[in-house]
């Protein structure tokens, strides 16, 4: 490391003892400081760790959790950068609070939003990419999907000889022609019909020649065995595949990847994307399937977007959901469930939810038609959008509460041992903090 | 099992669906069922005929930029049978790029000129680097009705003789920023930038769409009652 180098480090350290010592914060104003001093200080980072950049909509905290998991059964330390740190100043912030190694190269997996890979490759060179999948989100936010794909790409485009490691299931992936080695991970575990995906899809336009995509299957939304009766553009061959599902429960899920059994300890199909592309990587830097086994059986709580609270008896799980691939996947997932259970919309509509709530809509919420569910509620501060959002899907009289400070005593009068609640980003925080005004949770925001 | 049914044409439905714009569908039907009318939904997309005597209502969204592109060819295709059906006066609502496309032209993200279809006489222009995003209410002067929405478009567009705005902007920016008027009607093609989406905030709207399908597919058949359909508040 250069003096300058160095001593930004050291300045941005003893930032960060300071936040998180007085403030129980700081994660990105450490990075801030550092960047200022030394605006090239990635690229020290950069020389002494292998790097993995998860980047995509989905999945990537999960995915990102889970390949540390993984990678932890061959390398002794893998740096990796806390949730939700995933812009450049975050990141600056992982390495600099790092504890130091002593042998050779570290290995450091980094959760990068996708419109800050290009800040993080200008100053390092990953050894791979893994892309988890583009959606539509938050679109007062960010772009379309094609947009998000060259903001990712921008950034691919400076380290050309990174393995991709890419979601085959997703058809823009496949969609551009690039020097990278690519492997591609994806489901196989159904027999090939001919299907098409529902109207209210996105991305369901042939790269190649414009026309609607076929499917041999499709998982969720619009990932699958894909390919174009016009022209003849097809999912590529699969690196590493599943190609059974045993077992879905909402918090556990088992299947098998090239043949290998594993369980993960937490629900939902989304999630058994984001645990093959764990593997996917795992195998990539010479990870046993054994080992990965073990990595996976760890008796660890993994933290995606979701936590388990006991509220005087009753087991509440908090679910963020932010756009509506991820809710039709929360919601597909809840209806695993055998026990009765009630459920509960939180919609706010700050800067951080997505200022515009019109995604409730392109959430499937009539499924919850197939349950016997025997209460509902709506809050937040959009809870007039939500309530009847739940109307038209048959819903007719959820108990409302717009104010969150009180929610807690109405779920605590629901009738059911077990509530899901889904919620955006805000309506979770402030969810949390009356939870843990009230001794159920400790402070900070886990998930 | 409903006493009437409608056929409901969703133009590009699996092209363009952004922004839970499918709420205007949902909302069509849940009103519909209060009406004792059954809605059936069928999606028209490229290579596929649309005809105009087969449908009594049309939803046409709006999409990504590229999707739109590629619409905005095949729709030429169908021209004649959306023109009819707008003439016969078929209810249809147009939302975002589906109201440009109705229109002559519009600008594309990277300053290209994108033909519409021109059976409603408005064009729609870009702005640099911006975009209108926001809450929005708006004001029909003939129904005295209060309209609220979410709007997010870049486009500018401007409204023909021929049209009148579906309302005056209260506040917000509305069809361009500059005329304080926002979407448009021809007959009974009602057209926005709204989203939020506009018939599950604004039921009236709905209602009235329904009203004039079922009126123009049972010429003689009593709809007092449907007329009487209370719609409550939902924003």
């Amino acid at each position: 490391m250069s003096i300058r180098s160095t001593v930004a480090a050291a300045a941005g350290k003893s930032s960060y003892w300071f936040l998180h010592t007085f403030l129980h914060g700081g994660s990105s104003l450490p990075g801030k400081i550092t960047t200022a001093i030394d605006p090239n200080i990635l690229n020290a980072f950069g020389k002494k760790y292998d790097v993995v950049i998860i980047t995509g909509t989905n999945g990537k905290t999960l995915t990102t959790a889970l390949s540390v998991r993984v990678l932890q059964q061959k390398y002794d330390s893998v740096l990796t950068n806390p949730t939700g740190s995933n812009m450049e100043q975050g990141i600056v912030t992982t390495f600099i609070t790092a504890h130091k190694s002593k042998r050779g190269k570290t290995l450091a997996i980094l959760e990068v939003d996708e419109a800050n890979v290009v800040k993080v490759t200008k100053y390092i060179t990953p050894i791979a990419f893994v892309f988890t999948n583009l959606f539509r989100d938050q679109m007062d936010r960010y772009g379309e999907i094609y947009t998000t794909y060259d903001k990712i790409l921008a950034g691919v485009k400076l380290a050309p000889d990174a393995t991709i490691i890419a979601n085959g299931d997703e058809q823009i992936f496949n969609s551009r022609e690039l020097p990278n080695p690519i492997i591609y991970y994806g489901f196989n575990h159904e027999l090939a019909k001919d299907v098409k995906a529902p109207a209210n899809t996105d991305g369901l336009l042939c790269p190649k020649c414009n026309h609607i995509l076929h499917y041999g299957f499709i998982t969720y939304a619009n990932l699958g065995d894909y390919f174009c009766p016009h022209c003849g553009f097809r999912r590529p061959t699969l690196n590493y595949q599943v190609n059974k599902l045993i077992a879905q429960t909402p918090t556990s899920s088992t299947f098998e990847i090239d043949h290998h059994e594993f369980t993960v300890q937490i629900g939902g199909l989304y999630n058994v994307y984001n645990a093959l592309a764990a593997y996917a990587l795992g195998r990539f830097l010479d990870v046993s399937a054994e080992q990965i086994q073990t990595a996976f059986a760890a008796d660890k709580k993994v933290f995606g977007r979701q936590e388990v609270i006991d509220v005087d008896g009753k087991k509440v799980t908090l679910i963020l959901v932010k756009n509506p691939v991820g809710l039709n996947q929360v919601l597909d997932m809840i209806l695993t469930d055998k026990d009765p259970f009630s459920f509960v919309a939180l919609l706010n509509a700050n800067y951080a939810d997505g200022i515009d709530t019109s995604w409730i809509w392109d959430g499937n919420f009539e499924k919850l038609q197939q349950h016997d569910i025997p209460a509902f509620m709506t809050g937040g501060e959009r809870y007039k959008d939500i309530t009847f959002r739940l109307k038209v899907a048959g819903v007719d009289d959820p108990v409302i509460e717009p104010d969150l400070t009180k929610a807690i005593d109405k779920i605590k009068d629901l009738p059911t041992e077990k509530v899901y609640i889904l919620a955006t980003y805000t309506a979770v925080l402030q969810l949390r903090k009356q939870l843990a005004d009230k001794g159920y949770i400790k402070e900070g925001m886990e998930a | 099992m409903a006493t009437y049914s409608l056929n409901l044409a969703h133009l590009y439905g699996d092209l363009l669906n952004t922004y839970g714009d499918v709420g205007n569908i949902l909302a069509l039907k849940y009103y519909a069922n209060q009406m004792d009318a059954e809605l059936t939904t069928t999606v028209i997309s490229i290579e596929e005929s649309f005809d105009p005597d087969k449908f009594d209502i049309a939803f046409f969204g709006g999409g990504q930029d590229y999707e739109q592109m590629i619409v905005s060819k095949d729709i030429q295709t169908k021209k004649d049978g959306i023109e009819k059906f707008i003439n016969d006066d078929k209810p249809m609502l147009a939302i975002c790029g589906g109201y440009q496309l109705l229109g002559h032209y519009y600008i594309g993200a990277h300053g290209e000129k994108i033909n519409g279809i021109g059976v409603l006489d408005h064009y729609t222009l870009s702005q640099d680097n911006n975009r209108f995003i926001g809450d929005i209410t708006i004001k029909n002067e003939q129904t005295g009705e209060l309209y609220h929405g979410f709007e997010n478009h870049n486009g500018r567009t401007f409204i023909g003789k021929s049209e009148q705005p579906l309302g005056d902007v209260v506040s917000g920016h509305g069809n361009n920023g500059e005329d304080q008027k926002e979407g448009a009607i021809y007959k009974q093609t009602y057209c926005s930038y709204f989203h939020g989406p506009i018939l599950t905030r604004n039921g009236e709207l709905a209602k009235r769409m329904l009203l004039k399908a079922l009126h123009n597919k049972y010429p003689d058949a009593d709809f007092t009652n449907q007329e009487q359909l209370e719609i409550k508040p939902t924003f």
